[in-house]
Parts: C-alpha cells; structure tokens; sequence
C-alpha cells in the first residue's frame, strides 16, 4: 500500500516537474510558458473550449424555463378551472 | 323528401352514438393535442444562432490569436479605426434592438399599429448603421487598409464584414416581416415576428462584443 502510495505521489511529482512539456503546441512548435504566441494560442483554444459548453448549458437553460413556465401556467388553468362555479341545469333553469 | 327525413331521425341517432367499451359505459375522452413547450421554429431558431456563435467563435478564436501575437496592434504604419463614430454606431444597434424587443412585445399584445411603427424603426436604424459602416469601410480603404494589405486588414474585414453580411440579412428579413405585418398577416398571432426578432436581438448582442474586441 505504501509503495503504491510512493509511485502515485513520485508519478504526481515527475509530471508537475516537467509540466513544461504538456504546454506544447502542435501548431507553433513551441513549449515556452510565458511566450506571446503560445499564450496567444492558449487564449484562443481557452475561449474556442468554452463556447460549445456556454451554448449548451444556455440551451440547457433555455428549456428548463421554458417547461417550468409551461408547467406554471398549466397548473394556474387547473386551478382556475376547478374555482368555477358547477353549473347544476335542474336547479338553475327551474 | 319524407323518406329522408324518417331515415334521419331513426339512422342519425345510431350514428352519432358513441360505441360502448369493452368493460361498458363510456369510452375514454381521446386524448387531448398539447401545444410543445417550445414550438419548431424556436428550436430551429436556436440550433441556427448556436451554429453562428460557433461560426463567429472561430473567426473571433483567430482574432485572439493575430491579435496577442503581435507585439503591436494595431501594426505600424496602418491606419487607426474610427472608434468615436463606430461607438455612435453600437448606440444606434443597440436601440434598434430594443426597438425590435417592443415590436415583438406588441406582436404578443397582438397591436398591430404599434408592431409596424417599432418594427419600422428597428429596420430603419439597422440600415442606418449598415450605411455608417459602408462609409467608415470607404475612408478606411482610401487611408489604405485593405484586405490584403496585411493579418490587421484580412482580420478586420473578415470579422467585421461578416457580422456585416449577417446584419444586411437581418434587415432584408426585417423588410419581409415589416411588409407582411403592415399587409396584416400577423392580425390574428403569428411566431413569425418572433422568430426575426431573436435572429436580429443574437445580430444586435453580438455587435458590442466584436466593438471591444475589434475597435478598442
């Protein structure tokens, strides 16, 4: 237990010693953390990650609403249908 | 003629009588047509401006890019844009698309004179602030930025001009809906107003985005 404890924290150690290299860009050829066109490349494939989930949890979000409206607006007609008044004909047109 | 009207009144009755069930009484109530939650042309709508953002997401993702890289931007010895009359031009999009928000608010309330006079102003200010880009466009290629006059030039007209192109839709759709407003189309309800009105709120949201990211 304790020497796989050791070779999980030493693996964890290594990859946090050498995390140079997963800055790495196919594109520029580049591993240098700090450099313009690297961050510029960062930002740019930060912000190209995040827009499919912005527009997927906005859609997400959009019908959420949209069956909670539905929802509240059907149980408003439930209950205003069942406030009125029964219509009783042997009674009220005698 | 009396032959008739004996059978009505022995074969009708049979006729519109409903079959019994199996265990008798009554058959059940069929059931009974729920409008959808959202209706096709929304979910169209939406699918449709979720492929522009990623559209517009590659362009702007490209931008970043030329944009942080280079150690000055804008690049020397290229002219500056206009920022002033640009950001006087957000200020007329963004009023068209409130313009747009009380058109289709009257569309709702079913007002037919209010839904054509906010729908006409919502088409009048997006021409305009298509006729003051055309002319900022203009002076920008008589002080020499071109398209092929380097990455700040290719990039602007690029982001610009396609935010342009969808702006020119938005108003030829406009025009459309205006038209058949006016002719009275849309008196008894109708998602057409809507629809637009999404498409062209998406144009006009997208604008002060491209302004800041593009002009300042």
């Amino acid at each position: 237990m304790k020497t796989r404890i050791f070779l999980q924290a030493s693996l964890v150690g290594i990859a946090a010693a050498y995390s140079g290299a997963a800055d790495a860009c196919s594109v520029c050829i580049s591993s240098g953390v700090g450099e313009r066109l690297t961050d510029a490349f960062n930002w740019s494939v930060f912000f190209l990650m995040a827009m499919p989930y912005t527009i997927l949890f906005s859609i997400l979000g959009f019908f959420v609403y949209a069956y909670r409206r539905a929802a509240k607006k059907a149980r408003a007609k439930e209950r205003r249908t069942e406030e009125l008044p029964v219509l009783n004909p042997a009674s009220d047109l005698s | 003629m009396a032959r008739e009207a004996t059978l009505r009144k022995y074969v009708e009755p049979v006729e519109a009588a409903r079959v019994p069930a199996f265990g008798g009484g009554e058959p059940p109530a069929p059931p009974r047509a729920r409008a959808p939650v959202v209706s096709n042309g929304r979910l169209a709508i939406l699918m449709f401006i979720a492929a522009e953002v990623m559209f517009f997401a590659g362009l702007i993702g490209a931008f970043i890019v030329f944009k942080l890289a280079a150690p000055l931007w804008p690049p020397p010895f290229q002219p500056r844009l206009p920022t002033g009359v640009t950001g006087v031009n957000t200020v007329i999009l963004l009023s068209s698309g409130v313009a747009m928000l009380l058109a289709m608010g009257a569309a709702k309330r079913r007002e037919k004179p209010r839904l054509v006079r906010y729908l006409s102003i919502a088409a009048l200010l997006g021409a305009v602030f298509l006729l003051v880009q055309g002319y900022e466009w203009l002076r920008l290629i008589g002080y020499g930025l071109k398209l092929s006059s380097g990455v700040y030039g290719a990039t602007f007209y690029t982001l610009i001009g396609c935010h342009g192109a969808h702006v020119l839709g938005a108003v030829s759709w406009l025009g459309v809906v205006l038209a058949r407003a006016a002719g009275g189309r849309y008196d008894r309800g109708s998602e057409a107003v809507e629809l637009c009105g999404i498409y062209w709120i998406f144009v006009v949201a997208l604008w002060p985005a491209l302004y800041a990211l593009v002009y300042l």
